[in-house]
């Protein structure tokens, strides 16, 4: 039904061409027609529309006012035309003015076309979107923003926070390496070298007693001295004297005279430290060894103590 | 044959140009390819119908253009564009399928 309708239909639209070109048909479009018909004509008889724009301009008057049904009427014998038509002005390319106009706005279709695909391909997704899709997607991604802009700051402050806690991590890995070498000094397990003074106590007559020497470390240790060393010997806080005069052992190591003390710590305490009157240096000199003390900008006290672990002892900070 | 040369020329500058359209004309290019769809198929059914003429085919197709561009800026001042050129679409849609049936009848006889 609706078919059989559409013809009819678009004869309103085509009516609106057919309309005005049959009212024309007599001016203008005859010899369009015509300029048609006749390479139709020489191509292949056609009896019916052919002839009769051929002729003259008489014959197409009465045609002319049935615009509705004439193309109807003649479809049988139009529809071969037609078809032969389409063909004919498909190939032999003639340029005449309608082809042209028509290239014309037919390009300018395509033109639009084209770009009408082309956008829509593009982004086709916000493109062809609605309004309210539109508000939507905008609230989503701003949300979405907003979001990642608190993760964004969380992310911030976490990795504030461990650069801070590496930063004190190397400041106490360095701290404890401090203390490390501090103590070292302190224990004997590590050189040390500063400035201080060098004891020399020679004792060619063997009557130094080891508490005369004991005596000495007291008193340099209560000058201020850090690291001490007698001959090889270092001197720390378990260091212990035995042995009679003339055969001193310090640590259970026998030690001989000349006593060649190193002592790190401030000269000027150190020298007159021993030097006071009923001090070390008299004493000594009473037992008529040979003392002598001199200063020095840099004293190095290289004799080591081996790092030993307590058995009981531990440690109870942390 | 000029005029499927000029649809291919037009097609294919579009395509390699890549033209940019001005942000006021856009929502009213797919209405005016549809409404000059319209015109074309229209005057291709003239053509076969053995009425076609240039001049109408002109003015059918820029006033085709024209009115529906028209139609959808006055529906999108109205508030009611998306509906509006909807309908439009509809009815050229409708038209395009009417005029592709004589198309048809007269090439397929069928």
């Amino acid at each position: 039904m609706s078919t059989d309708d559409t013809p009819e239909q678009p004869g309103g639209n085509g009516d609106e061409d057919a309309g005005k070109s049959t009212g024309k048909n007599v001016g203008k479009n005859t010899d369009e027609n015509a300029g048609k018909n006749a390479g139709k004509n020489a191509g292949k008889s056609t009896e019916p529309e052919a002839e009769k724009p051929e002729p003259a301009g008489q014959p197409p008057v009465p045609e002319a006012p049935v615009p509705g049904p004439a193309p109807e009427a003649v479809t049988p014998a139009e529809a071969l035309t037609g078809r032969q038509r389409l063909v004919k002005g498909l190939w032999p390319p003639r340029f005449t003015r309608a082809q042209l106009t028509v290239a014309l706005l037919l390009c300018v279709l395509g033109l639009g076309l084209a770009i009408q695909v082309r956008t829509t391909s593009d982004n086709s997704a916000l493109r062809g979107a609605r309004q309210e899709d539109l508000v939507r997607i905008l609230d989503e991604l701003d949300s979405r923003t907003k979001r990642l802009d608190d993760e964004k700051r969380k992310l911030e402050s976490q990795k504030a926070e461990l650069e801070s806690s590496s930063n004190q991590a190397a400041e106490a890995r360095k701290q404890t390496a401090q203390k490390e070498d501090q103590l070292g000094v302190l224990a004997g397990t590590v050189a040390a070298e500063g400035p201080g003074i060098e004891l020399t106590v020679s004792d060619t007559k063997g009557a130094v007693e080891p508490d005369k020497l004991l005596d000495t470390i007291q008193e340099l240790r209560a000058a201020g001295a850090e690291a001490i060393q007698i001959n090889d010997v270092r001197v720390a806080a378990d260091t212990y004297f035995s042995g009679s005069a003339g055969k001193v052992e310090i640590d259970g190591k026998k030690v001989s005279q000349p006593y060649k003390f190193k002592v790190i710590g401030k000269p000027q305490d150190l020298e007159p430290a021993l030097n006071i009157p009923g001090g070390v240096v008299q004493t000594l000199e009473k037992e008529q060894a040979g003392v002598s003390v001199s200063r020095s900008e840099k004293i190095v006290v290289d004799a080591l103590r081996p790092a030993k672990r307590p058995d009981y002892a531990r440690s109870s900070s942390q | 044959m000029i005029a499927v040369l000029g649809l291919i020329v037009g097609v294919v500058v579009g395509l390699v140009v890549r033209p940019v359209v001005p942000t006021a004309v856009e929502p009213y290019l797919p209405i005016a390819v549809v409404a000059a769809l319209d015109a074309v198929f229209g005057g291709l059914r003239a053509m076969l119908d053995g009425i076609f003429d240039d001049k109408v085919f002109v003015v059918s197709f820029l006033s085709n253009v024209v009115v529906a561009a028209l139609i959808v800026f006055l529906g999108d001042k109205l508030g009611v564009g998306a509906q509006l050129s909807t309908g439009v679409v509809v009815v050229l849609g409708i038209r395009i399928f009417s005029n592709a049936a004589a198309i048809r009848r007269h090439v397929f006889r069928a």
